[in-house]
């Protein structure tokens, strides 16, 4: 899905479509009006989904929920906490990853597991 | 504003074929693999994952300055509209007459798409859709709409489904009399008679999520109701 350059409702249609779900019935597991959805999908409301539904559709899509829920321009329900219990810290390690290839995040963010696999982490 | 068919000249159509042919929709996407088939059947997933027909819910009502639209239909964009007013999950009793707007339009895709010839000088209209081949009122039904009716009938109540659900529901094909059936309160603007045989049809239209309306008039197509007792010689 990264890199997608289809706008969102358009790649919500698409995956939905191609696991089998109606308008209906997706609306549904949802739990959100068939109307909304739609409106979602031709991409006719200001905020697509919340970033629950963003993270809910992808489970439901077997997609990333990090990714849909950006793509829905939401930021993942977990990361403002995490962003606040290190405020000094977080924002400038977030800064300092802007221009790094998705190659070179993943090799930190390895080191960052390793590191707390060792218990390094505080 | 007054919008119509942009096909007039359909040829008729005999039900047996209507009906072969809402059989064979069913037939096909029953081929999908780990698929069975309702009751309900399913529509939504008919339109869109079988013939991949795009579904949309609009207020087609404000768009189109139409006070009584449900549905339309794109040929060439393989696109359906469905007034929000039907939208069921806002208005749940209406499940059964979104639905049955749904196979309408699969009706339309099926049987008169074939006949379609766009119009260049509308071919831009309404975001470069071109105008919409059918507009499907619920004030106008020219011949095109009853055969569309028709079909959708036989797709969400097929004639083998239906046996099936009455054998299960009655224990035998007798029909049912109307003069057997309790009165029912009056409703304004509605035949005594049909209100009465809908109130027995309630517990099969929710089952094939149809309005009860619609299941009687399949039934009495069936010879499961009657409005009077046959005449037999012996």
């Amino acid at each position: 899905m990264a890199g997608s350059n289809k706008p969102f409702g358009a790649y919500l249609r698409e995956k939905r479509l191609a696991k089998g779900y109606s308008l209906r019935r997706f609306a549904e597991l949802l739990g959100v009006s068939p109307t909304y959805l739609s409106h979602v999908e031709q991409g006719k409301v200001d905020s697509p989904l919340t970033a629950k539904l963003a993270h809910r559709a992808a489970e439901l899509l077997g997609e990333s929920p990090d990714e849909l829920v950006s793509m829905a321009g939401r930021v993942p329900e977990d990361l403002p906490k995490i962003i606040q219990s290190q405020p000094g810290a977080i924002p400038g390690l977030l800064r300092a990853t802007k221009g790094l290839t998705p190659e070179q995040i993943g090799k930190l963010m390895d080191r960052a597991k390793r590191m707390q696999d060792e218990g390094d982490a505080p | 504003m007054t919008w119509r068919s942009t096909i007039n000249e359909v040829p008729f159509i005999p039900e047996s074929r209507i009906e072969k042919d809402a059989d064979a929709l069913i037939g096909e996407y029953a081929l999908r693999p780990n698929t069975s088939i309702g009751p309900p059947v399913p529509v939504d997933e008919l339109l869109e994952v079988q013939l991949e027909l795009q579904c949309e819910i609009a207020d087609l009502r404000a768009e189109f300055e139409c006070d009584d639209v449900l549905g339309m239909i794109w040929f060439n964009s393989k696109l359906v509209k469905i007034d929000r007013s039907l939208d069921p999950h806002e208005r749940p009793h209406l499940l059964g007459r979104f639905r049955f707007t749904l196979a309408h339009e699969v009706g339309h895709w099926r049987l008169h798409r074939q006949y379609y010839r766009e119009d260049p000088s509308q071919a831009r209209l309404f975001d470069g859709k071109g105008r919409p081949a059918f507009v499907c009122r619920s004030s106008e039904k020219p011949p095109v709409e009853w055969q569309a009716d028709t079909f959708a009938s036989y797709l969400l109540m097929p004639a083998k489904m239906m046996i099936a659900a009455w054998d299960k529901w009655k224990g035998n094909r007798d029909p049912v009399i109307l003069q057997t059936l309790p009165s029912a309160a009056p409703v304004a603007g509605r035949d005594m008679d049909d209100v009465r045989l809908e109130r027995f049809c309630k517990p099969l239209a929710e089952q094939f999520e149809v309005s009860s309306e619609a299941m009687r008039i399949r039934l009495e197509k069936l010879g499961f109701l009657l409005r009077e007792a046959p005449n037999t010689l012996f």
